[in-house]
């Protein structure tokens, strides 16, 4: 992870911690049906009752475009989100997706030459570069201020959340498109579990 | 017949041998070729599939290319993520005309098709062939889509991730098949195989052929399968490759290509081969025909020459100028062509030449003779022969030898033939027996004077005497002519009448006579009475006359010579020259000695009894000195009649010993033991030398008639006589003179001291009653006195008689 989505991560964390005494950090190992930990799975959680939290503007976001590959690969914002596509290749790229969440296409661009694009419509967004097959990079787009993606042991701790019933979501492409999934009801705070284990269900 | 079969079985068999071996090798190239053809199209067809399923390969690559190529295009991506169908279907439409695609379908990720140019109106529905889907690879595959073959290619399209497949068809059609077939160089065949029926869906063979494949397509199978199938007539090898392994329905490739194309050069090879066997033949059949003639011409040749030599034609030479067996065996037949000719020359010799003289012989002169007859009867020719005989020949022969007889035959030929010039032949019949035939001209010849003359110088030639060894001999001849048709017109005539002339002029001592017609008569008289002679000995015609012997000195008569007369019944007195010498010729000579032998002894015991002694001469021939039983015959007369030896005389020649002087010698030796008296007869006449009578037994010599009678005028002569006597006396002989007609000659043989004389001045042969009367008379003396009475007649025929 680099060092700005650790620092947006912090601050998220911060706001949260700042709203209310009671908020905990819930932390969910993801392991794939085998039972072997992914990394790089995409976890997030959003209140079963009330209201999320409103979209806080100026979000943003980067996805990097380093060997002819995005970096991250996997990414997960939420609503209303700009990211960036800064361009660190020495060529050019353009990058394009037709996922229903966000359509859109940047022309043929080096360095950061490209507008970020507002991604508003929570959904998964494919991007991919339209003069290099092979690059593909994921955008789950959440409604919730709580998220997070694994880290190499498939481990990520959502900070912050108050306590309340939460329905979480994992998700992980797989290297061959496919998306593994989970989705799952948790009582987080009070007696709730601060380790949650969830497995992947193999994807379609 | 039989060579024209050679020359035939020579160019059968050379011709068959090279058919043979056409034949042969005509196989053999036939089958190495097939061979060589059928592995020729096995490995192309093996070269064919790889080259096929490359291609194949490579056409599935190529549209998948293409089709990747497509699916990657952002607007069509567009089109498919924005789900306009519409956009989609023209999208389709569109590629699918700029990369040639016959199908475009678009497949969503669930599988179902979403648009298809094939069928645009159609409603959703699973796509037919979903094991070609895949998200991450495009996949190939032959296929069939409503009834018709495509080259399906899908691809999945990428937004980057797959969010379908766009399946693009290629058709498989006649075309590619032609492709195909130019890259590959085999017939392709595309077919549908179902369990329906099979159908072609795309070929390079037309409509008839292609029909014809699909009756000779194998059962489903599931591998690669190797056949030979028949079409149009031609043979070809095909592999049938399935192509996909959709069970219901499946496409396959039938690649073939034709034995025919294959063989085609091998066809072409075949009928250079054919046409050089048909020239080698043709070449052989000349050949041949040109070896047999080679070898039958000069055998037929060599068969023509043989068949001439055969003939008797000796004059031509095969020629034949080779080196080879022919030729030596025409070498050889020349050879042998000149050395039967020389044989038969030979042989003909022989046959007609008389090998002493080299004159023509008997033969020889017959066949002459015939053949100018033949001639002369048919022309105008006229023919001449002269027939001789030497005349003193036999006693030549018999008292100086053979030899000297041949010599003189030879010197008398070598005179003929100087001398007889224009004669047609001139031959020696025999002994010394010549014929000369004589061929002329009518008008040339007027008369037969010419012949006379020839028959003259014949004489001429040969009174010169012929010398042997320095000795002159003296041999006359007489001649006989007789000439064509005159005398006869076959040859027996007139070599018969020639003949008869030639004794007349013998008997005549003319020396020479033309034939005349009572020669002939006399002659036939002399036949006669040789036949008649056989008889004369049983019917008593025979008569001994006795001429006394009287001695010179005393007029005393005791010895008488008995001499042969023939009392013929109708012809009177036959003189002894007409019948002694046939009887000499025939043999019958014998006979008649006996009789003349045993009735002078009869006679001679008759007058003892009487009281008259004469001793009896008797003539005896050579012939009966080769007689062994002569001696004994005589002892036992002699005692028979009780004469005295002594009392007989037997008087030889001296031609009669000299035939074979050795056996004459034993006769005469047993003779002169048995104490009979021998006389040497006609002294004078032969060539027989004192000294050699003087080693025989005999007591007498009798000097020859034609001495006595000349002595008288003859000075020379007379000398003889006495020279003779001389002799006779010094080898102790008593000496006989003949022929003593007058007392001129008594008186002189007197004087010479010859001991007795024997002639027609004392008496002419008697009757033995007439002589014993003569003798009575005379009181057994002689008295020279004219008044003797006697008759003084010519002795002429006594003294021939006594031959």
């Amino acid at each position: 992870m680099n060092a700005p989505s650790r620092r947006l991560a912090t601050g998220v964390a911060l706001l949260l911690g700042a709203r209310g005494a009671v908020a905990t950090d819930l932390t969910l190992e993801v392991s794939d049906p085998d039972g072997k930990p992914v990394a790089d799975a995409v976890v997030y959680a959003a209140p079963v009752t009330g209201t999320a939290p409103p979209v806080r503007p100026k979000l943003r976001a980067i996805i990097d475009q380093v060997h002819k590959e995005f970096v991250p690969r996997v990414s997960i914002v939420q609503t209303g989100t700009e990211i960036f596509f800064p361009n660190s290749d020495n060529i050019r790229h353009s990058i394009y997706s037709f996922s229903p969440a966000k359509t859109f296409a940047t022309k043929l661009y080096s360095g950061r030459e490209a507008a970020p694009v507002l991604f508003d419509t929570t959904g998964l967004v494919i991007l991919g570069c339209n003069i290099h097959d092979t690059m593909v990079a994921w955008v789950f787009v959440v409604d919730t201020p709580w998220f997070g993606k694994t880290d190499a042991d498939g481990a990520s701790t959502i900070k912050g959340i108050p306590p309340g019933e939460y329905r979480i979501s994992a998700a992980a492409p797989a290297p061959s498109g496919n998306l593994k999934s989970i989705e799952m009801t948790l009582r987080v705070g009070g007696d709730g579990p601060q380790r949650q284990s969830v497995s992947l269900l193999a994807g379609g | 017949m039989r060579i024209q079969r050679l020359q035939t079985r020579i160019i059968v068999f050379f011709v068959a041998l090279l058919a043979l071996v056409q034949v042969a090798a005509f196989w053999f190239v036939n089958a190495a070729n097939s061979r060589n053809a059928q592995e020729k199209v096995a490995e192309e067809l093996n070269v064919g599939q790889r080259v096929f399923a490359r291609l194949l390969d490579q056409n599935a690559e190529k549209l998948k290319l293409s089709a990747r190529v497509l699916a990657a295009d952002f607007a069509f991506r567009e089109a498919i993520a924005t789900h306009d169908t519409g956009t989609i279907a023209s999208v389709l439409a569109n590629h699918g005309a700029r990369i040639g695609a016959a199908a475009m379908v678009f497949v969503d990720l669930d599988g179902n098709v979403v648009s298809d140019t094939l069928s645009p109106q159609a409603s959703s529905h699973p796509f037919v062939y979903p094991e070609l889907l895949a998200k991450n690879a495009a996949n190939a595959s032959m296929e069939v889509l409503d009834g018709r073959a495509f080259q399906l290619v899908a691809v999945p399209v990428l937004a980057p991730l797959p969010i379908g497949w766009v399946v693009m068809g290629f058709a498989v059609d006649d075309a590619l098949a032609s492709d195909l077939r130019q890259l590959t160089e085999l017939e392709v065949t595309f077919a549908l195989d179902t369990p329906q029926g099979r159908r072609v869906l795309a070929s390079t063979l037309d409509e008839r052929d292609q029909q014809a494949l699909l009756g000779h397509m194998p059962s489903r199978s599931n591998t690669v399968s190797r056949l030979v199938i028949n079409i149009g007539g031609v043979d070809h090898q095909a592999l049938v490759i399935p192509l996909d392994q959709n069970d219901s329905a499946r496409i396959v490739a039938v690649l073939h290509r034709s034995l025919g194309d294959a063989l085609a050069a091998f066809e072409r090879l075949r009928n250079t081969l054919i046409v050089l066997a048909a020239l080698s033949l043709v070449l052989s059949i000349i050949g041949s025909v040109a070896v047999a003639g080679n070898i039958t011409r000069p055998l037929e040749a060599l068969a023509s020459a043989a068949a001439r030599i055969e003939q008797g034609d000796y004059s031509a030479p095969v020629n034949l100028q080779r080196s080879d067996e022919i030729g030596v065996l025409a070498s050889s037949l020349n050879h042998m062509r000149s050395s039967i000719a020389d044989r038969e020359n030979r042989i003909l010799k022989l046959a007609y030449e008389d090998p002493l003289t080299d004159l023509a012989n008997r033969s020889r002169f017959s066949n002459e003779l015939e053949l100018a007859i033949a001639q002369a009867t048919q022309g105008s020719l006229k023919l001449t022969i002269l027939m001789m005989d030497l005349d003193r020949f036999k006693y030549v022969n018999d008292t100086l030898g053979h030899g000297v007889g041949d010599h003189v035959l030879r010197e008398v030929s070598a005179r003929l033939q100087q001398t007889v010039t224009g004669a047609e032949c001139i031959a020696r019949l025999g002994g010394d027996e010549f014929a000369i035939l004589i061929k002329h001209d009518q008008a040339r010849h007027a008369g037969n004077a010419d012949f006379v003359e020839t028959a003259r110088r014949i004489i001429a030639a040969l009174e010169a005497p012929i010398l042997f060894e320095g000795q002159p001999l003296d041999v006359g001849t007489s001649i006989g002519i007789a000439h064509f048709p005159e005398h006869g017109r076959d040859a027996q005539t007139l070599v018969r009448n020639a003949d008869i002339a030639m004794y007349a002029a013998k008997r005549n001592k003319t020396g020479y006579a033309t034939y005349e017609q009572h020669y002939d008569t006399s002659q036939q008289e002399h036949l006669s009475l040789l036949g008649e002679l056989r008889s004369a000995v049983e019917r008593n015609e025979l008569r001994l006359y006795y001429q006394p012997k009287v001695s010179l000195r005393s007029s005393h008569v005791s010895a008488v010579e008995a001499l042969i007369r023939w009392e013929h019944p109708t012809r009177g007195l036959v003189p002894p020259a007409q019948f002694i010498p046939f009887a000499e010729h025939t043999g019958y000579i014998k006979l008649l000695t006996r009789w003349v032998i045993r009735e002078a002894v009869r006679q001679c015991g008759e007058w003892l009894r009487e009281g008259l002694t004469l001793q009896v001469s008797v003539n005896i021939s050579a012939r009966d000195l080769m007689n062994r039983d002569l001696p004994e015959h005589v002892a036992e007369l002699l005692a028979e009649h009780d004469v005295t030896p002594g009392l007989l005389c037997l008087e030889i020649t001296e031609s009669g010993f000299m035939e074979d002087p050795a056996h004459a010698q034993k006769v005469l030796d047993r003779l002169a033991e048995l104490g009979v008296k021998l006389s040497i007869d006609d002294y004078g006449t032969g060539y027989s030398s004192l000294s050699y009578i003087m080693k025989l037994p005999v007591q007498e010599l009798k000097i020859d008639q034609s001495f006595i009678s000349r002595m008288a005028t003859d000075e020379e002569i007379s000398t003889i006589v006495r020279s003779t006597i001389d002799l006779g006396h010094n080898l102790g002989l008593q000496v006989v003179a003949e022929g003593v007609e007058d007392v001129a000659v008594w008186d002189m043989l007197r004087k010479l001291g010859c001991d007795d004389a024997q002639g027609y001045f004392m008496s002419k042969p008697l009757e033995a009653h007439a002589l014993a009367s003569w003798i009575r008379n005379n009181h057994g003396q002689f008295s020279c006195l004219p008044s003797s009475g006697l008759p003084a007649t010519s002795h002429a025929a006594e003294a021939a008689a006594k031959g």
